[in-house]
């Protein structure tokens, strides 16, 4: 007899809807499943014959087929093992067709018969249509954060053939576990001095322009950077929502309430390849770092020693919030509009932020330079020198309060909060993705302000693209301090602080 | 096969070029001279060259085979012999000729005067240029490649001025202080400059120094001991800077660090008798660590083009040189703040981030400040930096006492 279940697979961050058909009929015993199984998936033939003997239910020595309609897309993943499984008993007629109506199912099988967490729930349930859907108790809070469908859950099979037929009751939602506290964010408050950092992180907060800190060792050029996400505002439920999917499809821990609602803050290491920063993969197309950092932070630590290539395949993604990964089977399109904020040393030797100190060869300092190209250098809008603190920032003198003059991150985050509300006024979410065209209604600048930087353009020290940028930074430090308006000079002297070319490639002259 | 009659500079050219000969024997085959029978000896095998092991190959071209200097007796008679004939001399130097590459030899009648009586002077000459700038009073700025804007600045400045009053500037074509001499040098006029080169005249090193190599050739000279053709190696370097000592009356030190090659220079002159003058810089630069060292071990401190000129002899109708940079500075009056901001600038490179912490500023009045400050010539900013450009301006105009 033939019975259908409907599931889905995962597609890169998108679940697609499968159903699942199986057949037994009268033949020589056999057990085959088509419809483009990858290989992980055609070993749910082994694992749904254990879970079902082992849970005591009945198994067909007959002839049996797996459909997994459309049979034209492939799909991977143990996530039909369930499926397959709760066809197979309504096929030999264990569970009647009425008793599964409406429901969607999805979820690995163990050979004990236990339901198993599979990654990318979230996109996979949100591609199902039915009413209700059955899930590992492992995923169910992870389900339930698409909300448009009753989220069921069964610890194995018997119990969840025994919930089906109704002899026994569905079990709860499970409540979120009460595990350790997340870890706190680092505060900035802990940071001593850095009053041009500190600064620079608010402004890239605030605005969402990419940041680049360069500085020796120990500048504190990463403490600064992994207090950014205490500074962004919580993510919307839109941006959260997007933000599961992702993180579910990758298949990395969700909080425990399942949805993620602080902004991510990646820091992949630098021998990260191409692929597992944008994404892709050979096993199922997997969204790379860039994408878990959607609507959060992606921090490259030691920008230099990435390999040149990795780093121009952000160029693209940062340019359009979206990374296309194309593979000869499949293309997908990842969601990765990010806050990128990247540290570098000046040189090899780590001092030469400022001339006559460092003691690199001249040569070695270019080839240095030059592992960051020119474009990817150029969308970073803050570039900012970092130096340590001077000694008595670090240890102040009896009497003084130790951090005196360190803001917390609340109180920068509250700045920070209102001038994203200016920038949503203007129709984008930071300042950083005003469009050029839009730049005289929403920048306009004062005459003073126009007259600092006609000099730069006159000198040649500001390009066109540069002129865009620092007007989008100066938008932003006006609605730091609250200014509407019309730029005024501080404002736009402020931006240009924060835009050194560090790595000019002018004659070396006076 | 006999070789052509030739200029005896084509000799000294292809004796230069020749595997085996190192400066030393150059210079000994060079002073026994005329160079047209030396060349006749070499090619004899009967040169005096004593036997050696023969293993090395002579190669089909010559001057590839050159590196290092070796012993004259490590290398047979007959094996240079069979190099040396194979040699065009009147081919090769037509070549050079043609390339604008000029060649001198210790005792000819161009040979830079003041290398005559140099305890180690450069047997063979290649130069592309005129030569003639080296029969002035000539001076030597150097310092080191890893110069802060200051010491760019005050070599800019001095090699301007010098230049100015009609010497001729000699430094070694390098990035930093180098290169900011000639840059200074080439930019007054007459202008006359003269770079010393420790690769072949025509390999310009380093490659970003090209079109300064070009200038320096169109207003003065470029020589080097080494063939055209040759890079610059290690060894060279030293070799280079006795000549720069070797032709010039006194030797401006801008910026050393504490071990560089502009103290071989110092050395060079020191041997030679030649005054070396030292530019003093703040005592906590790395930059200036060499040059403050010279001044301590009794060395003459130089403040500008005038302080040598003193040095020198020399006592011009002094007009005043380069006008200092914040000449207009002195119209503007400062505010506190505007002088906070100064006052946290040094005049080393002073990153914003610590002219920040200093002033206690706000961004944007610090911006504000600063861009105005450097817009009046009196900072100066770059790759996140600042650095104090010139004089500060008065408060009142009637504190002027300004020197220069």
């Amino acid at each position: 007899m033939l019975a259908t279940i409907p599931s889905a697979s995962l597609l890169g961050v998108d679940g697609h809807p499968v159903t699942v058909e199986v057949q037994v009929a009268n033949g020589l015993p056999c057990f085959a499943i088509v419809g483009l199984p990858d290989l992980s998936c055609r070993e749910a033939r082994d694992r749904v014959r254990a879970a079902i003997v082992s849970s005591d239910l009945p198994w067909q020595s007959r002839r049996v087929t797996v459909n997994l309609a459309p049979s034209g897309v492939r799909k991977g993943g143990a996530g039909l093992d369930l499926p397959i499984a709760v066809a197979l008993l309504v096929a030999s007629e264990v569970l009647r067709p009425a008793e599964v109506a409406g429901m969607a199912f999805l979820g690995e099988l163990g050979l004990d018969g236990s339901l198993r967490r599979v990654p990318g729930v979230v996109p996979m349930v949100d591609a199902l249509d039915e009413p209700a859907v059955v899930v590992p108790p492992a995923c169910a809070r992870e389900a339930a954060v698409v909300g448009r469908h009753l989220v069921r859950h069964a610890r194995d099979l018997r119990e969840l053939v025994g919930a089906l037929r109704g002899q026994r009751a569905w079990a709860p939602l499970p409540a979120p576990p009460a595990g350790p506290p997340p870890a706190p964010v680092p505060d900035l408050a802990d940071v001593r001095g850095q009053r041009l950092g500190r600064w620079a992180l608010e402004v890239a907060a605030a605005g969402g322009h990419h940041l680049l800190l360069v500085g020796p060792p120990g500048a504190g050029k990463t403490m600064l950077a992994r207090r950014l996400p205490g500074l962004l505002p919580p993510l919307g439920r839109r941006e959260a929502v997007e933000t599961t999917r992702i993180h579910s499809a990758a298949g990395l821990p969700l909080p425990p309430a399942g949805l993620v609602s602080e902004p991510p803050f990646r820091a992949p290491h630098h021998g990260a390849s191409a692929a597992s920063l944008v994404g892709g993969g050979s096993a199922g197309l997997r969204p790379g770092e860039i994408s878990a950092a959607h609507h959060g932070v992606l921090f490259l630590d030691e920008l230099a020693e990435f390999p040149a290539g990795v780093l121009d395949t952000l160029r693209q993604p940062l340019e359009e919030g979206v990374v296309r990964v194309s593979r000869a089977r499949a293309s997908v399109c990842f969601p990765a509009r990010f806050l990128l904020v990247a540290a570098m040393n000046p040189c090899p030797c780590g001092e030469g932020s400022l001339p006559g100190r460092c003691r690199c060869e001249e040569v070695a300092r270019r080839r240095y330079a030059a592992r960051v190209s020119g474009p990817l250098l150029d969308r970073f809008d803050l570039r900012v020198l970092v130096e340590p603190p001077e000694v008595s920032e670090l240890l102040p003198s009896a009497g003084v309060p130790a951090l005196e003059g360190s803001e917390p991150s609340a109180t920068v985050a509250a700045r920070v909060a209102s001038a994203r509300a200016s920038a949503r006024r203007r129709g984008v979410v930071a300042n950083a993705d005003l469009p050029a065209s839009c730049l005289d209604e929403w920048c306009p600048l004062s005459a003073e302000a126009r007259a600092v930087l006609e000099a730069r353009l006159r000198q040649g020290r500001l390009s066109a693209r540069g002129l865009h940028r620092v007007r989008r930074v100066a938008r932003t430090v006006a609605d730091l301090a609250g200014r509407e308006g019309s730029l005024s000079e501080e404002d736009v002297c402020a931006a240009l602080l924060l835009r050194a070319d560090l790595f000019p490639n002018g004659p070396v002259g006076p | 096969m006999t070789p052509r009659p030739a200029p005896p500079e084509a000799y000294a050219a292809a004796l230069a070029a020749l595997p085996g000969i190192g400066p030393a024997r150059l210079l000994e085959l060079v002073r026994r001279g005329p160079l047209a029978k030396e060349w006749a000896a070499v090619c004899a095998g009967g040169s005096g060259c004593e036997g050696g092991d023969g293993s090395d190959d002579p190669g089909d071209e010559p001057a590839a085979a050159f590196a290092v200097p070796r012993p004259a007796g490590n290398r047979s008679g007959a094996a240079q012999a069979r190099a040396a004939r194979r040699v065009d001399v009147a081919g090769r130097w037509r070549e050079l000729r043609g390339a604008g590459i000029g060649v001198t030899y210790l005792g000819a009648a161009d040979y830079p005067p003041r290398l005559r009586d140099d305890p180690s002077p450069p047997a063979v000459l290649f130069w592309r240029g005129d030569l003639g700038v080296l029969e002035r009073d000539a001076v030597a700025v150097v310092g080191t490649r890893r110069a802060t804007g200051y010491g760019r600045g005050v070599a800019h400045r001095i090699a301007h001025d010098l230049s100015g009053e009609g010497l001729c500037v000699v430094s070694g074509l390098a990035l930093g202080i180098d290169g900011a001499a000639h840059e200074g040098a080439l930019a007054a006029r007459p202008g006359w400059t003269a770079g010393v080169a420790a690769s072949g005249v025509d390999v310009p090193y380093p490659r970003r120094h090209a079109g300064l190599w070009d200038r320096v050739i169109d207003r003065g000279v470029v020589v080097s001991e080494t063939g055209p053709g040759h890079p610059a190696q290690p060894w060279r370097f030293p070799a280079r800077n006795r000549i720069i000592a070797g032709l010039v009356r006194a030797v401006v030190v801008v910026e050393s660090h504490a071990r560089g090659g502009s103290l071989h220079t110092v050395d060079a002159a020191a041997e030679r008798g030649i005054d070396v003058l030292v530019v003093p810089g703040p005592v906590t630069s790395p930059a200036s660590e060499g040059t403050n060292q010279l001044l301590r071990d009794g060395r003459a401190p130089v403040r500008h083009a005038r302080d040598v000129l003193d040095e020198l002899g020399r006592f011009p109708a002094w007009s005043g040189g380069s006008p200092p940079p914040a000449a207009s500075g002195g119209a503007h009056r400062l505010d506190e703040t505007t002088r906070a901001v100064l006052d946290a600038v040094d005049w080393t490179p002073t990153a914003t981030a610590v002219v920040a912490e200093r002033t206690g500023l706000g961004m944007g009045p610090l911006g504000v400040v600063l861009v105005r400050l450097e817009s009046w010539g009196v900072l100066r900013g770059r790759d996140g930096w600042w650095e104090r450009a010139g004089d500060a301006p008065r408060r009142a105009r009637g504190e002027d006492e300004r020197m220069v």
